[in-house]
């Protein structure tokens, strides 16, 4: 029922015995407590609030065991800014209210994050289409898309 | 919400140490996780209780594209990402370009597997429809030996396939193309890279003039599954690309053809409409490659 | 108030202060938050839509190593008081069903709370969930409000003699005489005009789903007593509320909106039966508890609104003069068992504002609503207005195509020429021009470029549109309206705090979710003192810390509570110069004498003479000696705002789309709004306000819908069926300003953002019935999906072919 992991998180390493049946994105609430990481919907791994970086790939945490993360590098939003400074895509979502409620905004800024290193002179269509896995209620999503061309052009 | 308990997590390196893995356990109380993006739905709504799950990622061989003069092995985890840039598919097998670059979003796409995919057969799924239209063959491993199975008898109804619980399937492979030959895949959903309400997928071969030799229709999100379309298939034959005409009446053929279902996203006559006007989209974009 | 002022911050950009915590993974929501020893609440909910309950076994369930406890209706119904309760009872005439937090007897929709389960870990409780065992008998499901008024249908609430909870007319005065005479005179202009547009207008079930779900953390101890965060955007009427319910005195009853919410829209302001049921818990086990709410549990049962079907019908003259409107409105509001609201309330305010912005001699509107055995219907932004302002938009357009005139030309020709204006429905709006924002609007449009683009897309075998429509929204809700309406009052109320430092502290009992009160109140407090608004601090949603809300509901916050504070800032001021002239013996200083800006208090008549304003903070607070006859030491001051009249601000819109008449599939290629929001304080929260608000709105309109079906299963309980637009989905938006300021606040500013939504419908409609125009389709329902249009265009096709 239980396996031991290590699972390391933003540079620092978790060594834990957890259930097998413990997702990813509780491990990293509740036992890494970083509690940055958002659940937004139930089973169907739909809203992309729970967007981390594993091995620097975008991914949705909600449908992932956290046995499976088990040897691999998990980036979440709180290791984003390094030593307090805030990256040109977190500084962009501030200068351009990006952001109402601030719920979905950890899964837009880890999923644009890498985006954005895969695709650094995005077209607005395309940033649009990449932030299809991302939902969000507040914005209508216009503030993020230019928050996102600003921050490529940094 | 939360899975049921899960005794075992194992995570094998070899084909070879997934099947003493699997063979632990009676069939069917494994779960073979590759992506997880359709399982895990299943495992948190707890329509599946695997007593093991036994995860794909770490089987390297399992992975990636490979060319042998014309014919392509492709390794069932490779995620819909890498699918999606795969220059080889290029003409003739570009139905899984096109597929693979809109399946769900991009972080699915990161993570998901053409191979789980299959496996899974969700009638609203993109692969299975690409696979029976490129006679996609489907190579299993199991405690038995290998066997090869051609899509067309893989793919059963809605989340049935001819993989036994305790087979693995290890490749997906494709015969090199005859000349002229073009696919193309398209989709509609109600929002963006939704789950298709229909997909359909074409892969066409022309003669040096373009006129249509062969032709193989398949069509995803109906009710009792995907299916091809034989009378669809045949009406293309001769059909060359500047023939509107022509297209029309084979695309008819496959409509009227095709059973289809009312649900809350189409009524059964919109969906026949869909097979319509995606089918003259994609059958356009076959022809176009096909050409070269 | 002057805004060109250095140092001005009313209307200035100014970077959130809200964002730095919230893109770095601080921000603190209800499920962020944990207390030692607490035990998790999952929710055992009917999986039948109507049935009694015969028995329920929780044996096996309870047996499971870490469940802690389970209760069902029977357990805690002599425990509870049940609802309603009166100060989450409107003081409209209705019924209020009796309900206690966890189904007694029967159920009455798929998702009713029929039992809890207390586990410490909250894997466990789904795994108890699964083993309870319920023995139901089904009952007929009653599905529809038409079905559920007939006579001899099966009745919802067994105690009631039928199903109508709710029924009001809302013209023709006070009295049956005066009422009776309207009507017939209402029918008169119907039976003479020379256009009658009559249609029935559907629109479907649907709201505006936060990212964030509800959610409860409820700890009790003697000294404290109950201390409970709940995702609420009124948290001291729960307070009073809880306090009655579970007989707490209030005293022992402090309600906390967690810091950071995941929005609200209205789906966090009713009075809901979990959170009574986990305070309840949480005391009567001696731990604290928690519950966070599923998607699959939220979208089964809140979320849900609009509903409506609208029989609408409007007169007008052959020159397109509108006459006369006469409407009955029927809703479907679920089982109607949820405190404030009780799922009629929306249907209510939608009735009142169905005029909208034209000028009507008369109106005979009629609404009843039903229970049904859904979920009770939740307040969605916009509030019951989307489905009556879908039916006047589009009728509008109706009656201008039977003139021959351009749907935009009569909207101008009947707009209110001059506020204040008082509608038929008797609504009092209070300020405004309204063709000033039209004439605004049309500038952009530019309708007769686009109509000469309109005919050679045509020529082409393309087919775009062009549709129009508007929306006066309520700017805050005064108590005039609040109290008959919710039975709570409508003021602002703002405690301003300053410190020896000369740092202000702003105190605010509505709790935001996502608004930007922090920024936005710090802004105009700010503005008002001279100082920078990092030098305010703004805390909201704590009853223990802060004054009396009724909430954030209603776009209170632009029009009552900045007003609030901006009023005990000018008290503070005031105190603040008596003392400066008094301590520098200016004898014949006024309190109109002096400036703050920049951190310093300047004595107009010489502007040698200056404090800095920290200085003048600390003689007051912390050396009060020499003061001036009749004065206390101490700089803080709570002020309650009630503006003299009720206010609203106002927008209007268009859209242009494009579509296939071969599949019916659209595609919206622009969005213009010109918007009169009256004094703009913080610009880019204003625009992402509206931004926000047309795309719920389109997302409303094309994707969204709640299904049950026949035997009441509800089947779009997770996002794969609940389909929300995404960014792919919708289009960029420009928005423009045609403000004037609102008279009767002090900054001119109205509050902004809550009924946004509401003509958002009808313009998408309009264009895309103005691009098949050559088809002559009429669409009169929502939601507006592909399939649909291409069957009426292969309907309008086949007719024309006959013809």
């Amino acid at each position: 029922m239980k396996t031991t992991v290590n699972i390391t998180i933003n540079g620092e390493s978790y060594e834990e015995t957890i259930p097998n049946r413990m997702l990813l994105v509780d491990f990293i609430r509740e036992v890494a407590v970083q509690t940055g990481t958002h659940v937004g919907c139930t089973y169907e791994g739909v809203c992309g609030a729970c967007t981390i970086q594993l091995d620097g790939e975008a991914v949705k945490s909600c449908l992932m065991l956290a046995v499976q993360a088990d040897g691999h590098k998990i980036t979440t939003v709180e290791g984003l800014a390094t030593g307090g400074k805030l990256t040109p895509l977190q500084t962009a979502f501030n200068e351009h209210h990006a952001l109402q409620c601030g719920y979905c905004t950890p899964g837009i800024l880890m999923n644009m994050d890498e985006f954005l290193k895969k695709n650094p002179n995005p077209t607005e269509d395309e940033i649009r289409h990449g932030l299809v896995g991302n939902l969000c209620r507040c914005t209508g999503y216009a503030h993020i898309v230019e928050a996102v061309k600003a921050a490529a052009s940094k | 919400m939360y899975p049921a308990e899960i005794e075992d997590y194992v995570r094998p390196g070899t084909v070879a140490e997934a099947l003493t893995a699997l063979s632990k356990y009676e069939a069917g109380d494994s779960l073979m996780l590759a992506g997880g993006q359709s399982a895990m739905q299943a495992v948190k709504t707890r329509l599946l209780r695997p007593r093991c799950v036994i995860d794909l990622q770490a089987i390297s061989e399992l992975k990636g594209v490979s060319a042998n003069g014309g014919a392509l092995r492709i390794g069932p985890i490779t995620p819909y990402a890498a699918l999606a840039k795969e220059a080889s598919f290029t003409g003739a097998f570009q139905a899984i370009n096109d597929a693979a670059a809109r399946v769900g979003d991009r972080q699915v796409r990161n993570r998901g597997t053409i191979g789980g995919s299959l496996c899974w057969n969700y009638v609203a799924a993109c692969m299975p429809p690409v696979a029976l239209a490129l006679n996609m063959e489907m190579e299993l491993t199991g405690p038995n030996g290998s066997r090869k199975v051609a899509a067309d008898d893989f793919i059963h109804g809605p989340l049935e396939t001819a993989r036994e619980d305790d087979e693995i399937l290890v490749s997906l492979n494709l015969a090199a193309a005859p000349a002229n030959t073009g696919s193309a895949y398209k989709k509609w959903g109600l929002v963006t890279d939704a789950l298709p309400v229909i997909g359909v997928a074409i892969m066409i071969t022309t003669d040096s003039s373009g006129a249509c030799t062969s032709a193989r229709v398949a069509i995803g999100g109906l009710g009792d599954g995907p299916c091809r379309s034989k009378a669809g298939e045949s009406a293309f034959q001769g059909v060359s690309a500047n023939d509107s005409d022509g297209i029309a009446a084979a695309l008819q053929a496959a409509s009227d053809e095709t059973e289809t279902q009312s649900d809350m996203w189409a009524d059964a006559d919109y969906r026949k409409l869909l097979i319509r006007s995606l089918g003259a989209d994609v059958a356009a974009s076959a022809f176009a490659r096909a050409a070269g | 108030m002057s805004v060109d002022k250095k140092g001005a911050w009313v209307g200035a950009k100014f970077n959130r202060k809200e964002d730095h915590r919230l893109t770095t993974g601080k921000g603190r929501y209800l499920a962020d938050l944990t207390l030692p020893g607490m035990l998790h609440l999952t929710f055992f909910r009917s999986e039948r839509a109507h049935s009694t309950i015969n028995s329920i076994d929780t044996s096996k369930a309870m047996a499971l190593p870490g469940v802690v406890a389970i209760v069902t209706g029977e357990d805690i119904k002599e425990k509870i008081l049940s609802m309603p309760q009166p100060v989450v009872q409107p003081g409209l005439p209705a019924r209020f069903p009796k309900h206690w937090p966890l189904a007694v007897g029967k159920v009455k929709f798929h998702g009713e709370p029929v039992a809890a389960i207390v586990s410490r870990d909250k894997y466990i409780g789904a795994d108890a969930a699964e083993l309870i065992e319920v023995d139901y008998t089904d009952l007929p499901y009653v599905g529809d409000p038409e079905s559920a008024l007939k006579s001899g249908a099966p009745l919802v609430h067994d105690d009631w003699d039928d199903n109508l909870i709710f029924e009001m007319g809302f013209t023709g005065g006070d009295t049956e005489e005066s009422q009776a005479e309207n009507d017939a005179e209402v029918e008169k202009i119907m039976q003479t005009a020379d256009i009658v547009v009559q249609k029935r207008f559907r629109v479907q079930r649907c709201g505006v789903t936060p990212m964030e779900t509800r959610g409860v953390l409820a700890n009790w101890d003697e000294s404290d007593g109950m201390i409970a965060h709940i995702t609420t955007q009124r948290p001291h009427i729960d307070r009073l509320a809880l306090s009655d319910i579970l007989e707490i005195p209030a005293e022992k009853m402090r309600i906390v909106a967690p810091r950071d919410q995941g929005g609200g829209f209205g789906v966090k302001a009713p009075f809901y039966r979990e959170p009574i049921l986990v305070c309840y818990l949480a005391k009567a086990l001696g731990r604290p508890v928690k519950w966070v709410e599923s998607r699959q549990e939220h979208l089964m049962v809140v979320s849900q609104e609009r509903d409506q079907i609208n029989d609408l019908e409007v007169a007008a003259t052959k020159d397109g003069k509108l006459l006369a409107v006469r409407n009955r409105g029927l809703a479907d509001c679920g089982d109607g068992c949820q405190g404030v609201y009780w799922g009629f309330v929306m249907p209510f305010l939608g009735a009142v504002e169905l005029p909208n912005g034209y000028t009507w001699e008369r109106g005979d509107v009629k609404l009843k609503v039903a229970v049904t055995n859904k979920s009770c219907l939740s307040p969605a932004r916009a509030f019951g207005e989307f489905p009556t302002r879908f039916a006047m938009e589009r009728a509008v357009d109706m009656v201008a195509n039977r003139c021959g005139m351009e749907p935009a030309e009569l909207r101008r020709k009947n707009l209110i020429p001059e506020l204040p204006y008082t509608s038929v429905c008797g609504e009092y709006m209070d300020s405004g021009d309204f063709l000033k924002v039209w004439d605004n609007l049309m500038k952009e449009a530019d309708l007769p470029a686009f109509r000469k683009q309109q005919e050679e897309a045509r020529k082409e075998g393309r087919y775009i549109g062009i549709g129009f429509g508007l929306g006066v929204e309520l700017s805050g809700v005064s108590s005039e309206l609040m109290v008959p309406m919710e039975n709570q009052p409508g003021y602002g109320a703002a405690t301003i705090r300053l410190d020896a430092r000369g740092k202000v502290q702003i105190f605010e009992g509505d709790a935001p979710q996502g608004q930007g009160h922090e920024t936005t109140a710090a802004q105009a407090v700010a503005h008002s003192f001279g100082i920078h608004p990092n030098d305010v601090v703004v805390t909201t949603g704590d009853t223990g810390t802060t004054p009396f809300g009724s909430g954030t509901i209603g776009a209170r916050f632009g029009s009552y509570f900045v007003s609030a504070a901006v009023q005990a800032a000018e008290i503070l001021k005031k105190k603040i110069v008596r003392f400066m002239a008094h301590d520098m013996a200016l004898s014949d200083a006024t309190e109109d004498d002096f400036e703050f800006v920049e951190g310093e208090i300047i004595y107009l008549k010489d502007t040698n003479i200056r404090q800095s304003f920290r200085d003048a903070c600390e003689r007051n607070i912390m050396a009060p000696i020499n003061l001036p006859e009749g004065e206390t030491a101490g700089l803080e001051h709570t002020a309650f705002f009630e503006a003299d009249k009720p206010m609203i601000a106002f927008n209007a819109d268009f859209c242009v789309v494009e579509v296939n008449p071969d599949d019916g599939q659209f595609k919206m290629l622009s969005w213009t709004s010109s918007e009169d929001v009256g004094q703009i304080i913080n610009p880019q929260i204003v625009e992402g306000q509206m931004q926000g608000a047309i795309v719920q709105g389109i997302s409303n309109t094309i994707f969204e819908e709640f299904i049950y079906d026949e035997n009441g299963q509800q089947l779009t309980a997770d996002f794969e069926n609940y389909k929300m637009a995404t960014a792919a989905d919708v289009p960029n938006m420009k928005i423009t300003h045609a403000p004037t300021p609102c008279p009767h606040t002090p900054l001119g500013s109205r509050g902004i953002g809550e009924g946004r939504p509401s003509d958002v419908p009808g313009v998408i409609t309009n264009a895309v019935c103005d691009a098949l125009s050559p088809f002559g389709i009429e669409i009169t329902e929502l939601p507006l999906r592909p399939n649909k249009i291409w069957h009426l265009i292969q309907e309008a096709k086949t007719k024309q072919a006959a013809d």
